[in-house]
């Protein structure tokens, strides 16, 4: 759940638009103040614009089903209490620390594939849509192509032009 | 914003837990904002991560998690 906090935020939603709280059965009053509570924060942020963002949502979505993040979450305990087939074992701190990394990446590559479902684009095309560096957008450009989910579409003039494959 | 904006909370509660919490201070008539919407199941860790994502998706406000 850190991981969909971290999302939010990058994503601009706001982690404060998700809670979790752990409340034992015997605790009514407590949960009642918890959602009341949570409800007073609710109304402060006011209601959530959907379509503002729809494409951050959906970006969200597809890096939270990515396999690396899937994986890199479904190994937490045996990284960090145990450790690996290859003896490796990681503090907690580094491994929040590579499992932030991932999402980031995992979350612009997640951009470029919904920004790219509209249609080609180039590069730089994509770094004004997404609000990134043109340098980062290529890189992770690189990674998805690698992975067979983006691909060149043709020329526009010199500058290439890029679509996604992802199903 | 106006006075009126009542927030649409989706709630996925444990069936053990924050369930039978909830299910207390609703009998000892505790005050609790009856705009949430709860969806109960068998234990917290059934919540994966893309529920509150798609609870988002389909008109929410916020999603709370008790566990």
């Amino acid at each position: 759940m850190e991981i969909v906090e971290q999302l939010l935020d990058i994503s601009g939603i706001g982690r404060n638009r998700m809670q979790l709280r752990w409340v034992s059965s015997a605790e009514g009053p407590l949960f009642a103040d918890y959602i009341t509570q949570f409800s007073d924060q609710t109304k402060e942020l006011g209601p959530f614009d959907l379509k503002k963002f729809m494409l951050p949502l959906a970006a969200v979505e597809r890096t939270l089903m990515s396999s690396r993040i899937r994986w890199l979450i479904g190994i937490t305990r045996e990284l960090t209490d145990f450790e690996n087939v290859y003896h490796e074992k990681l503090e907690e701190e580094d491994y929040k620390r590579l499992l932030q990394q991932a999402t980031e990446e995992e979350y612009h590559k997640a951009m470029i594939v919904e920004v790219l479902r509209e249609g080609p684009l180039s590069v730089k095309e994509m770094a004004e849509k997404i609000r990134l560096p043109v340098y980062t957008i290529s890189l992770r450009l690189n990674e998805l192509e690698r992975h067979g989910q983006a691909g060149l579409s043709g020329y526009d003039g010199g500058t290439p032009k890029f679509i996604g494959l992802a199903a | 914003m106006s006075k009126q904006f009542k927030p649409k909370i989706l709630t996925f509660l444990c069936n053990w837990c924050a369930y039978a919490a909830a299910d207390s201070a609703g009998v000892s008539r505790l005050q609790y904002p009856p705009t949430t919407r709860v969806i109960r199941t068998m234990c917290s860790a059934r919540v994966d991560p893309v529920f509150v994502v798609k609870g988002l998706k389909s008109g929410f406000d916020s999603v709370f998690v008790g566990g």
